[in-house]
């Protein structure tokens, strides 16, 4: 059982992440720079995203759909904000549920099947994703895109500055988080069930597929709404915005963050998306580092910046030993 | 009719290639329980040390890829002995880990050759022209290396003690080790094995199709449908499903255009995941 020490170490980590993505509101008052903007927008993306993978590996399984649900949830947005109605709830809202509603009947049937099978799945699906964008030109617009969205209002007004953007980022960012930390709060039993021993969990009674096709419900809308965040920064929906080997950066930031608590993809996003802005032109090489990083992490450092952070903070500094589960341990005591 | 021919021709050779690359995926898969997404970051690492040693150390294209062949295997195997190994167990983290290697090794190629398609030709040129056909004759020459290496990798396979040895641990680890199998020696060789596959198959294709450091991405794209297809682990599986991928492909590209017949291909391995996640031709569902 988790105990409530578990809970309450839980919460603060939770807390955290949620006012580091509320810096992002207060970021227009403290420079004019357009390039920090997009840095910071960048991140506030990327921190959605990453908390899409960060909710299915919680239960121990990897998604690669993430930038197909995000085109989804951005496409979504776009054609109902091309019809006429630019409500930034509504836009929210539908950049959630749409995907979500994909993710569905998708996650119940293939959720009964062995992990592998499910990330197999999920690169499939991202695949077919991003040739029917090209295939349906008619709603999507195939390869040209849709350009000319209109800009989301709020009470009337439309947000159209790259100010309003950002703020819109942030709070898509903060929401984001806070579902994801209720989510993974509520279902923190059921979630560190599967985690630790599926077969045994299942033998006692969890009904197991349900609360994984639930987690994929959930990471799906969150990867919709870093596709309305997406979709805003650059004013445009475009296949390559969605690449599937975009995924590979998710996975990266939410990996290297750790998955031990929303922190970690907050934190993971932050670090990796301003360190790959440092490559310049040479964006490219970033891959490489992302790649080095998720060498380290999985065989020397399990728990991430925050779960290595955390033990060595508990054990008075000495670094934590090579390879421990150390997610394991941050369940609390067992 | 004639087209017919020659889109037959053309996925025959496809589904060779192909039937080689998805061998080495399902070889770890099947032995080592590993999904390995590193396996076109070797397909690519083969292409680009066979390319350097004809383009750059001038030696002769077979010798080209015999040391691209032995090169990437020492590489798989010091992969598996030091990284993989440990994780072996961990389904979640070999996919993971596999993976960063991946990007490491992509952009390792970036950096060293530039993002540019170097010039690397087949050193066989010409045609061979039939009644109503014609094959360029180094497609014919990489199809009979593709169908000779298939058949040695069966010989391996079945009639030898080390793959029947790699066959008792991929069916089932335990007993195979109460009978005195040992998967820390088997495990590196078995992963060797499979990506010389993998270098073997990105030297030989390479010259005919592009060498560039995203060469990988398609490999990974085609080495999972075809698995899929044939059922995650199976060797005679892999082999069908490969050609059908390939004929499927080469029909597709010349009567329907586009990305229709990679859409139809992706539709049809989405439905077979769920409906008979073991494949067309799978035993059973590897574990539990």
């Amino acid at each position: 059982m988790a105990g409530p020490v578990a809970v309450r170490k839980v919460g603060t980590a939770d807390v955290a992440a949620v006012l580091l993505c509320a810096i992002g509101f207060f970021v227009p008052w403290l420079t004019q720079n357009l390039f920090a903007y997009s840095i910071v927008n960048q991140i506030l993306i990327a921190v959605v995203a990453a908390s899409s993978v960060f909710v299915m590996l919680r239960m121990n399984l990897l998604t690669i759909a993430v930038p197909a649900f995000m085109a989804i949830g951005g496409y979504a947005a776009a054609v109902v904000a091309l019809t006429g109605v630019t409500n930034l709830l509504a836009l929210v809202l539908v950049s959630f549920l749409v995907p979500a509603l994909v993710a569905l009947p998708l996650g119940a049937l293939v959720l009964r099947l062995r992990g592998v099978y499910f990330v197999l799945v999920t690169y499939v699906f991202g695949e077919i994703l991003q040739l029917m964008l090209f295939e349906t030109p008619s709603i999507t617009g195939g390869s040209n895109g849709l350009a000319g969205i209109p800009a989301a209002s709020l009470f009337g007004v439309a947000l159209t500055s790259s100010r309003d953007g950002l703020l819109i980022a942030a709070a898509v960012a903060v929401l984001a988080v806070l579902i994801t930390a209720v989510v993974c709060q509520h279902f923190w039993q059921e979630f560190a069930a599967i985690d630790e021993n599926e077969v045994l969990a299942q033998s006692l009674g969890l009904v197991v597929w349900r609360y994984k096709a639930l987690g994929f419900v959930v990471a799906g809308g969150l990867a919709g709404l870093a596709g309305f965040s997406l979709v805003t920064m650059l004013l445009t929906a475009h296949p390559s915005s969605f690449a599937s080997l975009s995924s590979v950066n998710y996975i990266a930031y939410a990996i290297v963050g750790g998955r031990t608590s929303i922190l970690g993809p907050v934190l993971g996003s932050t670090f990796l998306v301003t360190a790959s802005n440092f490559f310049g032109s040479k964006g490219e090489y970033s891959q490489g580092l992302f790649g080095l990083l998720i060498v380290l992490v999985i065989t020397a450092a399990r728990g991430g910046i925050v779960g290595t952070a955390a033990s060595v903070l508990r054990r008075g500094g000495s670094p934590a030993p090579a390879a421990a589960r150390s997610e394991s341990e941050q369940h609390g005591p067992a | 009719m004639d087209g017919f021919i020659a889109a037959g021709i053309i996925g025959i050779g496809l589904g060779a290639q192909y039937a080689l690359l998805a061998l080495g995926f399902t070889l770890i898969f099947g032995i080592l329980g590993v999904v390995n997404f590193a396996h076109g970051g070797f397909y690519l690492v083969g292409g680009y040390i066979a390319y350097a040693m004809v383009g750059m150390a001038g030696w002769p294209y077979p010798a080209a890829v015999l040391v691209a062949i032995l090169t990437t295997g020492a590489l798989g195997y010091v992969v598996e002995l030091l990284l993989v190994e440990r994780l072996v167990n961990d389904e979640l983290a070999t996919m993971m880990l596999t993976l960063g290697l991946y990007l490491m090794m992509s952009t390792t190629v970036l950096v060293i050759f530039g993002p540019e398609s170097p010039e690397f030709i087949f050193p066989v040129s010409g045609t061979l022209r039939g009644k109503g056909f014609y094959i360029p004759l180094a497609n014919l020459v990489v199809l009979s290396v593709c169908v000779l290496a298939i058949g040695a990798v069966y010989l391996l396979m079945y009639r030898t003690g080390f793959g029947r040895a790699l066959r008792a641990l991929a069916d089932d680890r335990t007993v195979a080790m109460a009978q005195g199998i040992r998967p820390r020696l088997l495990f590196p060789v078995a992963f060797a094995l499979a990506t010389a596959l993998a270098a073997l198959t990105g030297a030989l294709v390479t010259p005919i199709l592009t060498l560039s450091p995203h060469a990988g991405d398609a490999v990974l794209a085609t080495s999972f449908m075809v698995v899929i297809l044939g059922g995650l682990g199976s060797i005679v599986g892999a082999t069908v499903a490969a050609f059908i991928v390939g004929l499927v492909e080469a029909y597709s590209s010349v009567y329907l255009g586009g990305s229709k017949g990679a859409l139809a291909l992706f539709v049809l391995v989405l439905f077979i995941l769920v409906v008979r996640p073991s494949g067309l031709f799978g035993r059973e569902v590897r574990g539990a």
